[in-house]
Formats: C-alpha cells, sequence, structure tokens
C-alpha cells in the first residue's frame, strides 16, 4: 500500500536546521542559526502539515468511444484530497495517441475547485488503442510529504475512423428492395416519369394525363418507375497493411484509406435507407449482417474500428463466403496485391453482380522488408509485385469490374451509372 | 536527462547551483575568505544536487556552508547573513520545486509563484533572529544562556513531534 514519506526537501531542511543548532552550539557561532532559521520554518511548516489520509486513486476517461482525432479528458478521481496540494502525472506516450500536455507530463496545484489537473488524450487514429501507463505522484502542503509516485494502467479506448468526406449522387445499378430512394427497372409508385400510357383498370384517377386523353379520345395516365432501396456490401481487404500511417492529420496506409472509405461509404447509403453489409477479408473475419439506422451504422463503425489484420491460414479466394444476394452492390476496397482478393471479386462479377473496386494502394507506398534485406533485390520484388497487380487490375477490367482509386466525394459516381446503364441492357447469362 | 530540460529548469537549477557557492562567498566580506578548493567543492556538491535534486546529497553543499561559517566566524555577527541565509533558501526552494517531478517536467508558474511567496515569508526569520542577536551582541554573557537555549530547543521538539505522530496516527 502507499503511504506519505517525507520529501527530500523535508528532509534536507529539516537536518540543516539541526545541523545549524548544533554548529550555533559547537562553535558557539550563532550567526549560523541566522543561515538556517528559514529552511526550519519550513521543515515546521511541512511537520504541521503531516497528512492523515489514505488517497484512493483512480484514473477515469470521459469518453471511451471515440473517431479518429477527437478528443477526450483522462481524469484523476482522488476520494479524499484533503491533504493534497500538489499533483504530478505522468502519461506515457504511446503510438497513435496525442497527448495534452504534449509530453504527457504536468505538475501543478489543484484547481481551486479542488480538481486534480486533467490530462487531454487525442487518437489519431482508428482501432483499439490503450492509453499509456500513468505515473501519478501527490504532495502535502508545504511539500513536506510525497504520496506516490504510482502506477496505473491506461484505459482502453475505442477508436472509429473519421467521417471521410464522401457523397455520391449516383444511383444502385439493380435496385431490388422495397421502399428506397433509387430508381427501379420496374413501373410503380414513384416519382420518377417513366411514359404515358393507356389508363388500366387499377390506375389512380389523378395520374391521368388529361391533355392526352382529350387529343386521343381515350384515358391515358402517366406511368412512374418504383423507388427502391439497393443492399450495398463493403469488402474490406485486411489482409495487410501496406504504407505508413501518419494517423487523421498524416500519411494514409492501404487499410487507413480503405477503413475511412468504408465507413463514409456506409454512411452514406445508410442514410440513403439502404441495407450495407459488411465483410472484412483478414484475420479476424468481421462480419455485420444487412441492416439499416443509426444503430447499425455504428455497428459497422465499431467492426471497423476492431478488426484484426493478417492473412489466416489457408485462405482461398473461391472459399470465402460472403452471402450476396442478387442486386447486391459489392464494392470491395483492397489494395489488390492478395491473389485472394482478386479471385473473390471475379468470381462475383461472374455471378453477374454489380462489383467495383476501389484501390487503396497509397502511391508512395515503400515495402516494409525484413532488416538486412538487400535494398536492391527488395525493390525488384517489389516492382515484380506491381507488375502483378496491374496484370490483375487489367484482368478484372476486362470481365467487367472496374477499378478507381479512392478520392473522396464522387469517387464511385462515374463506375455506378456506368454499371446501371450496364445493368439495363439486355444480358445473356453464361451457365 | 539533462537534454529534456526546460529553461524553466535550467534556471531551477542553476539556482541551486549558485546558492551554496554565493552564501560561502557572501563569507568573505564578513572577513572570513573562503579557500578557493572549498568553494570548488562547494560549486562542485551543489552541481551534483542540482542534477539529482531529489537524492539525500543535496544536504551536502549547504551543510558544508554553514560548517565554514560557523568555524570562520565563531561569536561574530554580521549582516552578511541575511544574503546567505538568502542564497541558500533560494537553492533549496528550487531544488523543491525542481524535484516535483522528472527532468521533463515543466515549472509551473502558480506553484513557482506559492513557493516565491512562502519563501519570502521564511526569510523574514533571518533578519528576525539576526536582529535580536546584534541588540544583545554587547550585553554581557549569562552563563550557560546556551545550555538553556538548547535544552529548550531539543524540548520544543520532543514536544512538537509527540503532538505531531499522535495527530498523525489519529
Amino acid at each position: 500500500m502507499t503511504t506519505w514519506r517525507a520529501t527530500a526537501a523535508m528532509t534536507r531542511a529539516t537536518a540543516l536546521g539541526a545541523l545549524g543548532v548544533a554548529a550555533a552550539v559547537l562553535f558557539g557561532a550563532p550567526v549560523v542559526v541566522v543561515l538556517t532559521a528559514p529552511l526550519l520554518l519550513l521543515a515546521a511548516m511541512g511537520l504541521l502539515h503531516r497528512p492523515t489520509t489514505s488517497p484512493v486513486v483512480e484514473t477515469e476517461v470521459d469518453h471511451v468511444v471515440l473517431h479518429e482525432g477527437q478528443g477526450t479528458r483522462v481524469r484523476l478521481v482522488v476520494d479524499d484530497l484533503s491533504d493534497v496540494e500538489h499533483v504530478t502525472r505522468l502519461s506515457s506516450p504511446v503510438r497513435h495517441v496525442a497527448l495534452h500536455p504534449a509530453a504527457g507530463r504536468m505538475g501543478c496545484l489543484l484547481e481551486p475547485d479542488g480538481e486534480p489537473p486533467v490530462v487531454e488524450a487525442s487518437p489519431r487514429r482508428w482501432g483499439r488503442r490503450l492509453l499509456g501507463e500513468e505515473n501519478v505522484a501527490m504532495t502535502s502542503r508545504w511539500a513536506g510529504y510525497r504520496w506516490g509516485p504510482v502506477s496505473m494502467v491506461g484505459s482502453q479506448l475505442q477508436v472509429l475512423p473519421v467521417r471521410a468526406p464522401f457523397d455520391s449522387r449516383a444511383e444502385a445499378p439493380q435496385p431490388l428492395g422495397v421502399v428506397g430512394a433509387h430508381r427501379s427497372q420496374r413501373p410503380g409508385d414513384g416519382t420518377e416519369f417513366a411514359s404515358i400510357r393507356p389508363f388500366h383498370p387499377g390506375d389512380r384517377l389523378r395520374r391521368i394525363h388529361w391533355r392526352v386523353s382529350l387529343r386521343t379520345d381515350a384515358l391515358h395516365v402517366v406511368s412512374t418507375r418504383g423507388e427502391e432501396d439497393t443492399a450495398v456490401l463493403v469488402v474490406v481487404d485486411a489482409l495487410a497493411d501496406h504504407g505508413r500511417s501518419g494517423g487523421v492529420d498524416g500519411a494514409s496506409s492501404s487499410l487507413d484509406v480503405a477503413v475511412r472509405a468504408a465507413a463514409a461509404i456506409a454512411e452514406h447509403h445508410v442514410r440513403r435507407g439502404d441495407r450495407v453489409s459488411l465483410r472484412v477479408v483478414g484475420t479476424g473475419g468481421e462480419t455485420v449482417r444487412y441492416g439499416t439506422g443509426a444503430r447499425h451504422l455504428r455497428l459497422i463503425q465499431s467492426r471497423l474500428a476492431t478488426m484484426q489484420v493478417g492473412t489466416p491460414r489457408d485462405l482461398r479466394g473461391d472459399q470465402v463466403q460472403l452471402g450476396v444476394t442478387a442486386g447486391t452492390v459489392v464494392i470491395v476496397l483492397s489494395p489488390m496485391l492478395s491473389d485472394v482478393v482478386g479471385t473473390m471479386t471475379a468470381s462475383l462479377v461472374k455471378r453477374g453482380l454489380p462489383v467495383l473496386v476501389v484501390d487503396t494502394l497509397p502511391t508512395d507506398v515503400v515495402p516494409a522488408v525484413v532488416e538486412g534485406t538487400d535494398p536492391r533485390i527488395a525493390d525488384l520484388a517489389w516492382r515484380m509485385r506491381r507488375i502483378e497487380r496491374r496484370e490483375g487490375l487489367a484482368r478484372l477490367a476486362t470481365i467487367g469490374c472496374p477499378v478507381v482509386a479512392w478520392r473522396g466525394p464522387g469517387t464511385l459516381d462515374e463506375v455506378l451509372h456506368r454499371l446501371a446503364r450496364r445493368a439495363q441492357l439486355p444480358r445473356v447469362r453464361v451457365r | 536527462m539533462i537534454q529534456e530540460w526546460t529553461r524553466g529548469q535550467w534556471a531551477l537549477r542553476a539556482t541551486v547551483v549558485l546558492g551554496p557557492v554565493l552564501a560561502l562567498l557572501a563569507a568573505a566580506p564578513a572577513g572570513a575568505a573562503p579557500w578557493g578548493w572549498l568553494v570548488v567543492l562547494v560549486a562542485v556538491l551543489a552541481a551534483f544536487h542540482a542534477r539529482w535534486p531529489e537524492s539525500a546529497g543535496g544536504i551536502a553543499a549547504p551543510g558544508v556552508v554553514v560548517l565554514f561559517w560557523g568555524a570562520a566566524l565563531g561569536d561574530r555577527l554580521t549582516a552578511w547573513a541575511l544574503p546567505a541565509a538568502a542564497a541558500l533558501l533560494a537553492a533549496h526552494v528550487a531544488a523543491l520545486l525542481a524535484a516535483y517531478g522528472p527532468d521533463g517536467l515543466g515549472v509551473d508558474v502558480p506553484t513557482l509563484w506559492l513557493w516565491l511567496r512562502r519563501a519570502g515569508a521564511a526569510f523574514l526569520l533571518a533578519p528576525a533572529v539576526l536582529l535580536p542577536g546584534l541588540i544583545l551582541r554587547d550585553r554581557a554573557e549569562t552563563p550557560g544562556v546556551w545550555v538553556v537555549g538548547l535544552a529548550v530547543a531539543l524540548v520544543a521538539t520532543v514536544v512538537a513531534t509527540a503532538a505531531l505522530g499522535r495527530g498523525a496516527g489519529d
């Protein structure tokens, strides 16, 4: 159990005071008392304010779920501060967590309202972030006694990906739902004009187009297209992370781009009323079923934040179960450096699904190599890998799978328009 | 690490070094110039204290100064004891502030002001002790006054310790 102990200053002042008195007596020199009297007074004041309490200290975080770049306060909760005058807090720095004060060190008097000083923490990258170990020391009045330092384990934060700027005006290529915002290929009770056709029993009277009806002497009605929602499957390639992540303010790795883009796409479609699902191809194999609403969006963000990166053993592209149904738009976010994802994407395209790939490989990525590797060999290997990747992307384009680089708003518009146009063309299915 | 010291920490550490040296040198105008090697010794000990302000060795430099003043000046009373007391007090408070945290910890301004006020108040005790001494200097010494003074100080210490110990145990 941690207890209050005399500080070095207290010991020093007491010892010097005693030494002064002893020297004054020994040498018959009263002038020595003049030198040490102020120190004796400080020691006496420290003694007078000797603490009598045994504080219990713990840390408390205001918010444990945050978005990248947001900040929270890490408070020090002490049950009894009556003997405390000064608090020192030392937080160990952790990667991708910014602290204020910058070095995580602060020592100051108690606030006028008796609150201990607060450290502010701001995670700079999505994922699970464990705040660094913290050392806390408290000093009594007149710096006579010190409690601690005591090491305290840092709290864990769940950091959701930042809401990347994203917007799309494109409609889903093959909407196949109930009610939504996408123009259906089927006639229905929507607002999008389809044609003017002769009246059929069951048509609503307010749909009658009187001008055409008078001209043709037969009742005609305005027909519209139905509006349906669609299902969107977001597939995130978490087999590896390529590039260097500098957090929300710095450079982005391939997974940074994928996760932030996935969050933005999911948010966009959830807000439009579409059913959104998530599948992470990685060690964890995280999955979120189709759903809508704010709670569902939060679930997707949470899964993205907690996903495990790595390549599972014996993973084969044709064995990845995605649970895709007809009409689902599949958006694959991948650096396309893995054959598994390439095979999986190709098999989805061959099933006739609208699939598009968002290339998340940063342009300036440098491969991570084992220390001691000849840089020329590493460079050669990386060039070969990039050539293979280029060929893989070309093959995907050949079978009708568009590949686009992530660039925020409008990234998907052009390819979704093309997919929608293609969906309206008559097709011959290969069996 | 010294590299982590902020400007405020450098100022505190400099005060810790200069305080005992100046207190020692203040004996020179009073007629007891210290030897050169002693000044160097005190400076080295004070530098050690400045580097590790929380070490028990911090008593060495001011201890040498106190002993020198006692041995060199004897029963002489001089006003030069006031700047010496101020220098020792400044070094003590600077070390106290530096010991609030590790090397990289900045100096908290409100804490600094609080201790400046406290040190100023504590320093008033030095002239309060010196003045009666100067006034009573020329009077005939009462036999056994030092023994009585020491006995009173000891009794006061014992009583205070007992009182504080009982208070802390409650």
